[in-house]
This record gives structure tokens, sequence and C-alpha cells, in this order.
């Protein structure tokens, strides 16, 4: 008894470590977490002092010692003896600096996020899998290994990263460890497979075919084809019009059936149509140095730590700056002494859904070409925090994974049930070969090379070299498809319905040297319909490539200040077309309507940050949209509908006046498209007053907008910029929109001499570290629409007052 | 020995302790040292508490001072303490008092047969 006495407090104390060492739902281990020893305030960094600091760093594996120097924005510039030594570099200290946001991203991609958050992360984890993003990564890389100098890469890349977590001890892990409360596992070549092929989840996932199945069922061919017709009203396609082409297609395949699916319903979120980028080469003739001058920003989600990860690579063979992927070997979009490239995505239709036909409900067998063939099936195992694992059973046909079985909820309303998956992101590939010879390149005969390795995601890719050459290629694997053959759900059992190869990379749309004296991209139509291949049927909204397209032509003595300018444009191209259509469908306004007019007609027509007619204006091409369409095409939400675009809103307008569309349904009387354009003013106002009360100051643009750039672990808003003044739009060449935005700013002029200029920018920081003055430090200067002049080292012992740090890898 | 005196000795040993091991090292050391003191049982919370709270505080603030940046008040948002850093400081010098106090506790009470 007196021993249960005594040891009774010692019971406590073991008790309150076990629970101070454990997490608890969301919250972290207290003990762990607070221990000025182990915890968070280990992670603190001081901003580097004046002084430039040296250092060396043993790491296992390297040939030759490396030589790192920092600079003062914190970019690591790579100095290597060899491939290999250069890889094993970029994997350690790109991992020194984003180990978590590297692990957790590809977590992500694999389906793994339950094993980190528990159940709440199992529907997003099996419908990445379901999706066959592992299946996907796993042919990637049969690819990527069977080039030699891509493995050696991967593996070299995988090392370097293993051998900085290998250096971790528990003190030392990154931030969101301690918080989560787990250590990083080895990394592993097909987690950069993953990585890549997750590039195509985000920029080539989108599918409305279900939408538009729905829309045909509802509506009929006739109207569904006339309000989603294949090509804008008004368009600058990438190509320019007229270009010459220098190939002799091959035959188009004959297509499948008339088919009208089942088409399926549900309701979630879906994609945010806003991720889109810019990119521009103007040749020498159109600037002040004469040599052309190359910009690029790519639009995607806004996150911290950064999407993109800023290094100077160079050894026997390449010198290479710009910004690379954290996972995944290379610089992404960068230049070298001879060459600069960039890259938006293309919208081509590469992702289709076949109705699948099973024999009975073992799904062992389903019907295709007048016989019942064979499923195969892939067995997924999730391992799910403080839960017993999870298996999954995924079916296959010849077509890809069926997503989702006909009696199950999708993860997104946009996803058919019952449907096999065709899609490009399943191929085997070998992107990284394309970027590892980009960052050698040194003309255009190079880049033309490099980019026929290259499947998924279609790129845009745009060039210019020190020789005066500036191109722009489209790029991708390209399905040889009939024409319009994917816009709606296809028929599993039809085998004309099948993908029939491919486009020959050749005869991909590309332009050189146009007369016109630049190319463009802004996710736009690739090409005007006289080109002779099908490759989607709707793209990007066009209003950024117009404004783009618009400016350069008649931009001269071009200098990398005015490109700049450029890419901060803020004025509103969809504002000037459709705003005087609107007044004139204005009557009797009312007193909060005049006063909204008023400001509209006051407005410079630019989405300035302090802007109040551009909140207003923005909300109403919302609510007009709306109004106009909601009651055809928002009815039901069991039924996802696509709604007809602006560009085809202000064709009704221009010359549809008294078309059915206008009427509303949901009420007795008849509207006109006056009455309609009213409604849908009155409501733009409504929701602003209930936002942010009457008109005035609290409507400016930026505060509706509120860009933000937001931690990876959402609702994370302590690790977060949020409310960030910063104009532009998702139809502005500025395309900062609430969660999405230019990820990284880049203009690069070349010279004759081998020493390029370049300035650049992204939304975050070098380090993924919360607690150093790197994770956000550039975000201010990217939301003035300013730009950093980036350091192109020629040797490590460089003089330069701009390095704060040496760092010696040696073996 | 008075409570300063043991304090010290605390304080002394959670450092070198908290240093080379695994955080939960401190609180074992701690019993171990209240039962190899005989430490009087009536003061040992308290006296283990002091310890614990002034090794974190000092340290935490040490660290802050040598490393400043936005980590303490983006901590003392997620907790949430309104990103008062003064009470994140509070906060981590409670946790280290109470585990150090109840560990100082066990060990004295365990002496006392």
């Amino acid at each position: 008894m007196k021993i249960i006495k005594s040891a009774f407090p010692l019971v406590i104390a073991l008790f309150l470590t076990y629970a101070m060492n454990q997490s608890w739902g969301t919250l972290p281990p207290l003990g762990k977490l607070f221990s000025p020893f182990h915890g968070f305030w280990m992670n603190a960094e001081s901003p580097e002092s004046g002084e430039p600091t040296e250092e060396t760093l043993q790491i296992a594996g390297l040939h030759q010692p490396v030589q790192v120097v920092y600079d003062e924005m914190g970019v690591p510039h790579v100095f290597a003896q060899d491939d290999h030594d250069l890889f094993l570099a970029q994997g350690y200290l790109t991992a020194k600096d984003r180990l978590w946001q590297m692990e957790f991203q590809t977590h992500f991609a694999g389906g793994r996020i339950s094993e980190i958050v528990g159940e709440k992360g199992i529907a997003s984890d099996q419908f990445q899998r379901r999706m066959g993003s592992v299946y996907g990564a796993e042919k990637s890389f049969e690819g990527m290994k069977e080039d030699v100098v891509s493995k050696t890469a991967l593996e070299a890349y995988s090392a370097g990263v293993n051998a900085y977590i290998g250096s971790l001890s528990d003190r030392q892990l990154p931030l969101e460890y301690k918080l989560l409360n787990y250590r990083p596992e080895p990394w592993t070549p097909i987690k950069s497979a993953l990585f890549l092929k997750n590039m195509s989840f985000v920029l080539a996932s989108g599918t409305d075919d279900l939408k538009m199945t729905n829309i045909l069922r509802k509506y009929g061919r006739e109207v569904a084809e006339n309000l989603f017709p294949n090509y804008p009203f008004q368009e600058s396609p990438i190509i320019p019009v007229g270009s010459p082409v220098d190939f002799k297609s091959v035959p188009i395949p004959a297509g499948p059936a008339d088919f009208t699916g089942l088409g399926s319903a549900m309701t979630t979120p879906e994609k945010d149509p806003n991720i889109g980028s810019n990119n521009w080469a103007v040749a020498g003739n159109k600037t002040v140095s004469g040599l052309p001058i190359l910009a690029n920003d790519p639009h995607l989600t806004l996150s911290l730590p950064s999407i993109w990860y800023q290094m100077q690579l160079v050894a026997p063979g390449v010198n290479v700056y710009g910004s690379t992927m954290p996972g995944t070997p290379n610089v992404i979009i960068g230049f070298n002494k001879n060459v600069a490239w960039g890259v938006t995505n293309v919208g081509s239709d590469v992702l289709d859904w076949y109705q699948v036909k099973f024999k009975d409900a073992s799904k062992k067998e389903y019907w295709h070409d007048g016989k019942w063939k064979k499923t195969t099936m892939r067995i997924e195992t999730f391992k799910i925090k403080g839960k017993k694992d999870m298996v999954d059973t995924i079916f296959f046909t010849h077509h890809g994974p069926v997503v989702y079985l006909s009696h199950e909820k999708p993860f997104k309303s946009n996803i058919p049930v019952g449907h096999a998956l065709r899609w490009i992101a399943h191929e085997k590939s070998q992107e990284l070969t394309t970027f590892y010879q980009l960052n050698r390149a040194k003309n255009y005969e190079d880049y033309k090379k490099a980019l026929t390795f290259y499947s998924a995601p279609a790129q845009n890719f745009v060039f210019a070299s020190n020789e005066g050459d500036i191109a722009l290629w489209v790029n991708g694997k390209f399905p040889l498809k009939s024409k319009l053959q994917g816009k709606y759900l296809l028929d599993g059992t039809d085998a004309a319905a099948d993908w029939q190869g491919f486009i020959p990379q050749a005869h991909n749309p590309h332009v050189k040297n146009p007369v016109r004296g630049f190319v463009s991209s802004a996710n736009q139509f690739s090409v005007d319909p006289s080109y002779p291949y099908y490759l989607g049927w709707q793209y990007a909204a066009p209003e950024r490539g117009r404004r783009i397209n618009e400016r350069l032509a008649v931009m001269e003595k071009i200098t990398m200040d005015s490109l700049r300018g450029l890419q901060n444009d803020n004025f509103n191209i969809r504002a000037r077309e459709l705003l005087p259509l609107l007044f004139a469908q204005v009557k009797s306004p009312n007193a909060a309507q005049s006063k909204a007019l008023a400001a509209l007609k006051a407005w410079n027509l630019v989405n300035s940050p302090a802007s109040e007619g551009a909140t207003i204006f923005e909300n109403w091409v919302l609510t007009l949209q709306s109004c106009l369409w909601d009651d055809e095409f928002a009815y039901d939400e069991k039924v996802p509908m696509n709604r007809p675009t602006m560009d085809r809103t202000i064709q009704l307008m221009k010359s549809e006046p008294a078309s059915r569309w206008w009427d509303d349904l949901k009420t007795p009387k008849k509207e006109s498209m006056s009455d309609i354009v009213m409604k849908s003013l009155q409501a733009n106002i409504d929701t602003l007053v209930k936002q942010h009360g009457p008109q005035g100051p609290e409507w400016a643009w930026f505060k509706h907008k509120q860009t933000g750039v937001r931690h990876l672990i959402p609702g994370m808003d302590a690790l977060s910029r949020l409310n960030i003044p910063i104009g532009g739009g998702g139809t502005i060449v500025n395309a900062a929109t609430t969660k999405t935005g230019p990820s990284w700013r880049l203009i690069v002029e070349l010279s004759k001499d081998g020493k390029p200029k370049a300035y650049g920018v992204y939304p975050g920081g070098q380090s993924g570290n919360p607690g150093s003055s790197h994770y956000d430090d550039l975000i201010d200067t990217w939301a003035k629409g300013e730009l950093k002049p980036l350091l192109f080292l020629e040797s490590a012992d460089q003089k330069s007052n701009r390095l704060r740090k040496k760092i010696t890898l040696s073996k | 020995m008075s409570k300063l005196i043991y304090s010290i000795i605390l304080i002394v040993i959670g450092t070198l302790v908290g240093i080379y091991l695994p955080w939960y090292a401190m609180g074992l050391a701690f019993g171990l040292i209240a039962y190899v003191l005989n430490m009087p049982l009536k003061s040992s919370f308290l006296t283990g508490f002091i310890a614990g709270f002034l090794l974190w505080i000092i340290s935490a603030y040490w660290l802050d001072y040598q490393h400043p940046s936005t980590l303490p008040t983006r901590m003392a948002q997620i907790f949430p303490l309104k990103g008062n850093v003064f009470a994140l400081f509070v906060l981590t010098g409670v946790l280290g008092g109470l585990f150090s106090g109840i560990w100082t506790w066990a060990g004295a009470r365990l002496r006392q047969k």
C-alpha cells in the first residue's frame, strides 16, 4: 500500500510525459513543441548580417567538392565538377530550404495525406489514386529510367535529399514536422516522378465532359453547340493567323458514332478556372538593345512555401539560372548564356471519359468492340494515422482506371461515375530529358530537339536566343482525335471512340520569328480553326491574350522595364467591351444603382488596387452570368452543368437581344435583356453592400478581391500572407486573383557576349522556414510590381557585394 | 539545502540534458535528482516548477534574442494568443514548470517510503 502511495506521483508524471509527447487531434505535442531545446524555438533564424560567412559540410556520395554561394535573396549558386554532383547538390540544397514542402506535396500527389492527418484525408487520397496518380508516376518513371542522363539526375538528386534528411536530428526538423508530429521518410526517385505527374493534376485535369453531357441530355445537341461554341467570337490565338504550315498532316480518324451518355450527378467544389499564365518574347527589331527579350509569368495557386525555388546550376557544359520545382532536378523556367525559355499551360483536351458496360457485378469483364474483355485490377493500400489500413481495388479497362463505380460518390462534382478515364498523365514520359536539354540549349535547334521528349502537361514553350531567334511551340503529346471527340462523355463500348494514336510532335503548333516581331501565349486557343488537328474546344478566356497581343503589336523600343510594365498591366479589356453594352440596357435606375453606375462611368477601366469601379464591374459580371444562365444551367445541384462563357454572353448581348435565354424561368413574367441587366445590377449592389457596407473606399478592389498567399496546410493563417494590396484579376494580364496569380515573374534580355541580364520575383521567399527572414521577403516586391535583379555568376570566386554565405560541400 | 540551491542544480542539469537528450529526459533527470538528494517533499513541486519555468522561459528568450524572427508572433497566433509573444514566453515557462514540478515531486515522493 505504501509503495503504491509513493509511486502514485510517478504514475502521474509518466502519464503527463506521454500526454505532452503526443498530438491530440489538431493539438501538437506540447512538451516536444515548446521545449526550447527541441521545439519550435529552435527554428528561428536570424537574418544574415553584413559579413559573408563560410562553412564546410560533409556529404557522402559526392565525387568532388561543390562550391555554393548564396546571394542576398537566399538563392544558392552551385558550382559542381560533374552532372552527378550538380544534381546531388541540387537535391541537398533544395531539401535544406524546402524539405517539408517537397515531402508534403508528393504525399498529396501519391494519395498519402491520411498518413499525416488521419481519416479526414481519405477522400482526397482515394481520389488521387483512383485517378491513377501513382500508376501514372510509375509509368512515367519507367520512361525516365530509359534515359541514362535522367536516371543519373534522379538518383543523384535523391541521394542529395537523403543526405540532408540523414543529417537532421529531431530538434532540427522543419517546423511543420514539429506541428504535425511526424518525421520525414527517405526520398526516392519515384517521388520526383509523382511531383511531375502532379503538375498534370494541377494543369491538365480540368474536365467538363460530364457537365456537357448533362446539357446535351437536357437541351439537345443544337443548343449545346450553339451556347458552347468551339472557338470564341473574339480571339487572338497563340499561333498568329496565317502562319506558314511546314508539315503535311496525317489522316484524321473518322470518329465515334453519335452517343448521348447517361450523365450523372453529385456536388462538391471544382477546379479553379483561374490557373493560367502569360509568356512572350519580342524580337530584336522591337527592342532598344537589338536582342530579344523574353518574359514569363506562370499563374498557379499561390502558396507558402513557394511553388518555385531559384537556383543557379553550374557544371561542365551547363550554366543555367532560373526557377526550379522542389522535388525535381533541373531548372524548369530560366536562362543560360545563350537562350531563355518559359512556359504557360495549354488547355487542350487530354482527358476523356468512357462509359463502361461491365458484364456483371464482379466487374471482371467489360464490353468493347463487340467482345467481352478482361479488366485488370490494382490494389491500393492506405495507411491512416490512428486507424487500421484501408485497402481499395481499382478496376482498369484498356482506357484506364474506372475512377468511381456507379454506386460511389465522387470526390468532385465534375467526375462521372461508372466511367473509365483515358488521360495523358498515364503515359510513359520523359519530361526530365526536356528540361535537362533546355538547361544546356545553345540555340533554336537545341530547344526544338529538347521539346520532342516532352509529354504532359502540355505547355506553350516560349523561346529566345542571342542569335536573335524567338519562337513558341505549343508542345506536348496530343491525342489524335476526330473533331470534338471527347467534348462529351464517350461510349466505352465503341472502338471508334478510342484515342487513335497521337499527333506527330513535329506537327504541334509552332511559330518561329513571325513578321509581327513577337510571340506570346496566355492560355488562349493555340491555333485558329484552320489548323488541321483537333486539340480541344475550350481554352482560357481570351482577354489576357488579346490584351498582350494588342500591346506588343504597338510597343516599340522595348526595354525590360516596359515589359515589366506589361506583366503588371491592370487594364480591363472585358470592361471596355462589356460596359457600353450594359449601359445601353439601363432603365430608370434607383439612387444606389445610379451611384454605382456613376462610379463605373468615371472608372478608367484599370483594375488598380484602390479602384471601386473594378469591384463593381467584376462583381457585376458574376451576377449577370448568374441572373442570365442559372435558371437553365444551375437549376438542380444534382445535375451539374457548364455555364456559357462571358464571350458567349457578350455575343448574346450584341446580336441576340430577343433570345429565349434572357427570360428567367423562375418567375412567371417574361424578362427582357434590360430586365436581366437591371436585376443583375441590383444583385451586384446587394452583395457588395452586404460584404462591405455602403459604396465607398471599403469597396476598393484589393479589399474585395483579397489576394492571399496561403500556407500548404489548410487554414494555417498564421503562416500565410493575406489581404495583399495588389490589383489585377483573372482576365487581366496581372492575373492576381483571390488564391491564384503570377507565381514567378521572369524577364530576360539576351546578350551576344553571353552576359544575359535578368530580373525576377515570386510571391514568397527562398526559405520554407516560417522562422526565416527569407520565408516571405519577396511578397511585397511582387505586390508592388517590382522585380529583383538576378545574379548570374561565371564562377564561384566571382566577386559581388550581393554574396552573403559560402558553403563548401565536400565528400 | 535551500530551495534556491536545489533549483540551481536542477537548472544546470536540465540545460545539459536538454542539449544532449530528448525533451522528456529533463523530467526523468529531475525525478532522479529529487530522489538522490532526498529533496523535502513539501517544497519539491515548487522547486521543480521554478527550475523548469525559469529554464524554459529564459532559454526561449535567449533563442529569440539571438535569432530575432517573426516565428514567435506566428506561433502566438497558432496557439491562439492573439500574437502576444509575451504570453507565448509565459506559456513556454508554465509548460516547462509543470512538467518539471511533477517529476521533482514524483522523485521526492518515491524516496519517502
